[in-house]
């Protein structure tokens, strides 16, 4: 059903342009836009159904990537542990991200992090870089500073440059695909938090606090989708993980175009079992980077 | 080519045997003007496959130093395979593989000689390119040299300091060590490899015979009559021979080469222009004469000499300061006077390590000079990483499992709070927290009502992540200083067995 008017609408679309010109398409693109949660949830069990349910919902992943491009998909894959420590992003998931993207006629798709523990034991030992390549993905080194490139970030008010890496930049679109976790910095760890492994230095944002100047991150490319693995849940010893640590069963997956919006549906996971959570999506809601408030958004709450 | 003139090279004799005595016939033994079609022969044959596996060993490491993340397994098995590696590991922790290697390459040496130093030592190969350089640049003959008691002094010494606890002299004269340990000043060859290069330039495998330990070990083994070079009736004397032996050690004058100090260079063969060198069974050779008894007398004495000169406690006690706080030591040393003792700073560990952590300490006393320590404002001890004490080939690192290393404490964890960013400057941080491994530390509210670093000491293992992740440079608040010994944690890290907590609301937003 929801496929059928998508591809009317494209149709409607297509028509419309060829009648008034390429400034009529705009106008189709907003009218279908609307039809579109601002925000997925997904309950289930089995991660690429609940991926498959969530993109469905938002009208196919091929609103996001198109033929030719050059996709980004950005794990979270900083951390030398294997998947049941769900402290980085289910290899699953993100092979079968890669996979779609591909079959979608995407010319590339690169797969990196700059992690936190050894970056080829946390490429290996999170299954993530065997994934990937299995997928078709270029796993790309993030481990140099010279696989980055300074660039500045318009209205960055605690951050007015950061060094982002080269395929970050390159890419035509980002999807960014982290997991939920406890975080003992910054309290909780999914969308936003994952980005800080895109660029090089975090120093910077440690000094400068978490909280403060990781909407700033946001300044420069949005991802076009952020789909946070939420399936089992960190509640402490974050973000790398301990032998005492506690976890939720979450068995959700949470996908919007806006990262804020994405951010404060998993804060509301992590406060219902009792957790602090983080302000920076408050944030960056005052400073119009992303919306925090749930109650203003068309969420869309999905079991697969 | 064209043929040269004088003087007379070594190993370019060649020619087949018929026209390379019509030639010296002609010319006469002495005589340096003999030319000869510089071309190979069979004569050369052993010698050319001696230096091609040489100069593979050589390349091999020097490939291993380059890429230690693709090649480090394969470094660690080929260090561990060298002589002097293996002897050290003996010393130092009586490893069974030790024990049986120093055991074969001493039966081997005395059956067949010192293929070792000829054939699988790297240093050696690198120590003839430099000759081959001279040779090139300035051409010019070996002589033999003969015996003398005074040549084996420091690597008797090194030896015997290295039994009684004092590894730098072993450590400094050690081949597979000079040629892996990067400079303390910088980080890249180190001065003591350059000085044997140099000396390979002008004085060929000299170093072989008068300051390597490993040399001076086999050789002892080499006295042990096997098979060797030997020559036969149809020597014309022409004397080549002696002019192309590096290791200064083939007395054509006596006919003889002293089997003791003949690395199996082959070069010598190469050069006799009409195949009166063989390498013949033990029966050919004469029987041991005063020369070596006389030499084992001394030897003997040399290696008491040294024990004399450096006692257990005198050793030790003058090699090893005291710094307080001790360096943070990489896991496996266990302590700092063990490492002190066994570590022949080759810097295998230093190499090896994904996280770059490790570097040679300048400070510390000639004990400890060259040794390894980690420094975390380079990198941090990965929680479960046992590359260094796996690679190490002295044994100085014990090699651990990665079980074991989780409850081994290599230092602890100290915060000086007020220095903290998130007290000092009232934002929120946790880049410590984020990285350590066991909740030694962790984020909690704090005396400044945000969430602050809290230390829980009994769960440090010291890795040096909380430092290396601490953004305030260039002095953390938050480090870790080594210990004298690494213990064993007093307690267990907490484990969970709890089952996973479930929503309490289908959609909690």
């Amino acid at each position: 059903m929801e496929r059928r008017t998508f591809i009317k609408t494209l149709a409607a679309g297509a028509a419309v342009a060829a009648a008034r010109g390429a400034l009529g398409a705009p106008g189709a693109a907003l009218a279908q836009e609307a039809q579109y949660p601002d925000l997925v949830a997904v309950r289930g069990t089995g991660i690429t159904a609940m991926f498959d349910r969530a993109l469905e919902a938002l009208g196919g992943l091929g609103r996001y990537v198109k033929s030719g491009q050059t996709i980004v998909v950005k794990p979270n894959m900083g951390w030398a542990v294997g998947p049941e420590a769900a402290a980085n992003t289910s290899p699953e998931l993100v092979a079968h991200i890669v996979k779609n993207a591909l079959n979608l006629g995407a010319s590339k798709v690169i797969v990196f992090d700059n992690t936190c523990d050894n970056w080829a034991a946390a490429y290996r030992d999170s299954g993530l870089e065997a994934a990937a390549k299995g997928a078709g993905a270029t796993v790309a080194p993030a481990h140099e500073a010279g696989y980055f490139q300074e660039v500045q970030l318009p209205g960055g008010q605690y951050l007015p440059s950061t060094a982002l890496h080269e395929a970050y930049l390159e890419a035509d679109a980002v999807i960014n695909v982290p997991v939920l976790k406890h975080h003992g910095g910054a309290r909780m760890t999914a969308a936003m938090k994952n980005l800080m492994g895109a660029i090089w230095a975090r120093g910077p944002l440690h000094r400068a606090g978490i909280d403060e100047s990781l909407p700033d991150l946001l300044l420069y490319k949005k991802p076009v989708l952020n789909v946070v693995e939420a399936a089992r849940v960190m509640l402490s010893g974050g973000p790398r993980g301990r032998g005492d640590s506690r976890y939720l069963s979450g068995q959700l997956l949470v996908a919007s175009e806006d990262a804020v919006a994405a951010d404060s549906a998993c804060a509301a996971v992590l406060a219902s079992a009792g957790l602090p959570v983080p302000t920076y999506m408050k944030l960056a809601e005052e400073r119009g980077i992303g919306k925090a408030d749930l109650s203003s958004l068309n969420i869309q709450r999905l079991n697969a | 080519m064209a043929s040269r003139k004088a003087p007379d090279l070594p190993g370019r004799a060649g020619a087949d045997g018929a026209r390379a005595c019509r030639a010296i016939a002609r010319a006469g033994p002495e005589r340096r003007t003999v030319t000869l079609p510089m071309k190979d022969t069979k004569a050369s044959r052993p010698r050319n496959v001696r230096r091609a596996l040489a100069v593979a060993a050589l390349a091999f490491f020097v490939l291993a130093f380059a890429f230690p993340e693709r090649l480090g397994a394969p470094l660690s098995f080929a260090a561990k395979l060298q002589f002097g590696q293996a002897t050290a590991a003996l010393v130092s922790a009586g490893a069974l593989y030790a024990v049986a290697l120093f055991a074969a390459y001493a039966a081997l040496t005395a059956v067949f000689g010192r293929f070792f130093c000829a054939f699988l030592c790297p240093l050696g190969a690198a120590l003839d390119l430099a000759g081959a350089l001279r040779m090139k640049a300035r051409p010019r003959n070996y002589a033999y040299k003969p015996f003398r008691a005074w040549r084996i002094a420091a690597p008797a010494l090194a030896l015997a300091l290295f039994w009684l606890g004092a590894s730098l002299p072993f450590g400094t004269l050690e081949p597979y060590s000079v040629l892996a340990s990067v400079s303390c000043l910088w980080e890249g060859p180190s001065l003591v490899l350059m000085a044997v290069l140099a000396s390979g330039y002008f004085y060929g495998r000299g170093f072989c015979n008068s300051a390597c330990p490993t040399g001076f070990l086999l050789s002892l083994f080499a006295r042990i009559p096997g098979r060797r070079l030997a020559f036969t009736e149809k020597c014309l004397s022409c004397g080549r021979c002696g002019k192309a032996c590096p290791a200064s050690c083939c007395d054509p004058g006596k006919r003889a080469i002293d089997r003791a100090r003949c690395v199996l260079c082959l070069e010598c063969l190469a050069a006799c222009p009409n195949g009166s060198l063989r390498y013949v069974p033990k029966e050919a050779a004469p029987e041991a004469g005063p020369v070596r008894r006389s030499f084992l007398r001394k030897a003997a004495l040399g290696v008491l000499a040294g024990a004399a000169f450096a006692t257990p406690e005198g050793a030790r006690g003058r090699a090893l300061p005291d710094p307080e706080p001790p360096p943070l030591l990489p896991p496996g040393a266990l302590s700092l006077a063990r490492l002190g003792a066994h570590c022949t700073h080759c810097h295998t560990c230093v190499r090896v390590c994904p996280n770059h952590a490790i570097a040679p300490m300048t400070e510390g006393g000639p004990g400890l000079w060259g040794k390894p320590a980690i420094d975390p404002y380079r990198g941090f001890c990965q929680y479960d990483c046992v590359e260094c004490a796996r690679a190490c080939p002295a044994a100085a690192l014990t090699d651990l499992d990665v079980v074991v290393k989780h409850h081994l404490r290599l230092g602890e964890v100290r915060l000086n709070r007020l220095e903290c960013i998130v007290v000092k400057n009232g934002t929120s941080c946790g880049a410590c927290a984020e990285l350590c491994p066991t909740g030694a530390v962790d984020m909690g509210p704090g005396p400044s009502g945000r969430d602050e670093p809290l230390l829980e000491p009994r769960l440090c293992i010291g890795c040096g992540a909380c430092q290396y992740a601490c953004p305030v440079r260039p002095q953390s608040p938050i480090w870790v200083i080594g210990l004298k010994y690494q213990d064993s944690l007093g307690s267990t890290p907490p484990v969970s067995h709890a089952e996973d907590e479930t929503l309490a609301e289908e959609f909690p937003f």
